[in-house]
């Protein structure tokens, strides 16, 4: 509240405090931003300084038929994954705060622990899971793994919105009469709307950059983008990944402004 | 208004959530845990029999490299947890600290735009900065600063690097908010007293904000332990992880009841870690939810 009582001429702490601050920054970003010099540089091996710019390895990402089929994979898998857990979440996150659900804290963390347990072993369950079962590695059985660590996303968001929203509203519109049915479609649905969406934005992209639950759970020609990239880096790191690494960074980002467009980062925070 | 205790309709939303998680997620992880004491698989292979020589083989260890990887596991995640803390601190503190709502919410924006790039993406970004033809040992030979190039990747250092990086946004959220709660006027009371700025720190800020890097450090550390990609990609034959040597047992020696015991010990461990944290979170949140 206050405002600033000490200003003076030069501060040397404040100085330094700053540059520290400045400098961690460039470390979160810079390698970023390098991955995008290396996907417009033309030499054939990652190599730095940059001489030039061009669009080739672009090409060879867009022009590989591995490359694409694992990326309309991953697009494909997300988009599923993006509208189950937004159906599912949603509906979990008002069983949950307002189904007067007895033990209501303890489910909460239950419906979260997919975000506590590594995803690593959660792909580890799943795999043994479906040998035992015989199903082998379908499909759907990708989705459900990606739906299950993408629904605490949807539940988190929609939770948030739902305790910040005054219950009064609805009790208000049941007042004047309309049916508990109604009071949900027409008061509650759009309250919640803006965290549902967010939460499923989310989703996509914990599903389109998963890694560690796919690992165990694709089958060969039939990988995802982030497999495919790991088994590509392992012998030969060459401008294409960076390429492809461009192409899910400007997703990641355009992301990022839509969820700020929508409910603003502060939900995110909650860790 | 009705019985606080008795549930409304809309209770029965949580159906779909309950079937995905006790079918994918339950009964998976009770499979894990029962194939971890069988010898094969007892659906396809009715001369499989219940063993415990599965733990046995981690315990005694004939071979000599499980406790090591279970050790440097551990050594990896702490020194990762240690160094997100150094970094992550001053930056949460600045979040926390700002006056200015832009700045803040484009300070956020840098700190979250990190985590939403794949992980993969991100191990690319270190591979390319740190390999022999990379960004700081081209640039360091330019300089003639260096002959020959620094083993900066393909060891524990690269792979450390790379997990802090992937790891600060974390602790920075973490750490944001737990800052963000403490009273400034604490700060400038101690300072009106005549405490220097950096002991009004270290006397008032620092001590108040320990539980926020308790529950920071512990996120980073059950993170670092199940990294996979980072410590395969990074760290080339020096490094070996119980994640990676989860993917081992599973793909190459295919083992799957070897590479479930390894499963349940790694998540006794983080279950552990996260109990601690969610403790922490809850004695910090004064009883609020997990959400």
């Amino acid at each position: 509240m206050s405002a600033a009582p000490n200003r003076r001429p030069f501060d040397v702490g404040r100085a330094a405090y700053l540059t520290l601050n400045a400098l961690l920054l460039a470390f979160l970003l810079l390698p970023i931003a390098i991955v995008l010099v290396f996907a417009l540089n033309p030499t054939p091996y990652i190599s730095f300084p940059p001489v030039g710019v061009s669009l080739r390895w672009f090409e060879k990402f867009f022009g590989s038929a591995e490359f694409m089929n694992a990326l309309w994979l991953s697009l494909w898998v997300a988009s599923v994954v993006l509208v189950l857990s937004i159906v599912i979440g949603a509906a979990c996150a008002l069983a949950l705060a307002r189904g007067n659900l007895p033990g209501r804290a303890v489910m909460t963390a239950f419906f979260m622990s997919p975000l506590m347990v590594p995803a690593i072993l959660t792909g580890l369950a799943l795999f043994q899971a479906y040998l035992l079962s015989g199903i082998g590695r379908p499909v759907w059985g990708l989705i459900a793994a990606h739906t299950l660590v993408a629904v605490p996303y949807v539940i988190r968001t929609t939770l948030a919105v739902l305790h910040n929203f005054d219950r009064r509203i609805e009790e208000a519109a049941a007042v004047l009469g309309a049916s508990p049915t109604r009071v949900f479609f027409e008061v509650t649905l759009p309250l919640i709307r803006p965290g549902v969406f967010a939460g499923g934005v989310f989703a996509f992209i914990v599903s389109f950059d998963q890694f560690p639950v796919s690992l165990f759970l694709v089958v060969p020609k039939g990988e995802t983008l982030p497999v495919v990239l790991f088994n590509y880096m392992k012998f030969d790191l060459d401008g294409a990944i960076a390429a492809a690494s461009m192409v899910s960074i400007l997703l990641a980002l355009s992301v990022v402004l839509v969820l700020e467009r929508l409910i603003g980062l502060k939900a995110y925070v909650k860790l | 208004m009705t019985n606080a205790a008795r549930p409304t309709p809309i209770a029965w939303l949580i159906a779909p959530a309950g079937l995905l998680f006790v079918l994918f997620f339950v009964l998976p992880f009770a499979v894990m845990t029962a194939m971890s004491f069988y010898s094969g698989n007892p659906v396809t292979n009715p001369n499989a029999f219940l063993t415990t020589r599965h733990y046995e083989r981690f315990i005694f260890d004939t071979a000599g490299i499980f406790h090591e990887a279970l050790w440097s596991t551990l050594r990896i995640g702490l020194i990762t947890t240690v160094i997100s803390l150094l970094i992550g601190y001053p930056l949460a503190h600045w979040m926390a600290r700002m006056q200015s709502r832009l700045g803040h919410a484009l300070v956020l924006m840098a700190v979250i735009a990190p985590m939403l790039t794949g992980i993969v993406v991100r191990t690319f970004a270190w591979m390319t900065i740190l390999q022999d033809k990379g960004v700081i040992n081209t640039t360091l030979m330019q300089w003639g600063l260096i002959e020959k190039p620094l083993p900066l990747m393909y060891n524990e250092f690269g792979t450390i690097v790379a997990l802090v990086h992937i790891y600060v946004p974390f602790m920075v959220l973490t750490l944001t908010g737990v800052i963000g709660r403490i009273d400034e006027r604490l700060e400038q009371a101690a300072r009106s007293l005549g405490a220097g700025r950096l002991r009004a720190f270290v006397e008032v800020t620092l001590p108040l904000s320990l539980p926020g890097i308790l529950a920071g450090s512990l996120l980073v550390f059950a993170l670092s332990i199940s990294a996979y990609v980072t410590p395969s990609l990074m760290g080339g034959t020096d490094v070996l992880t119980l994640p990676m040597l989860i993917a081992q047992q599973v793909g190459t020696s295919f083992n799957p009841n070897f590479a479930g015991a390894l499963g349940v010990i790694l998540l006794l461990v983080s279950l552990a870690i996260v109990v601690a944290y969610n403790r922490i979170l809850a004695r910090l949140a004064g009883g609020q939810g997990m959400a």
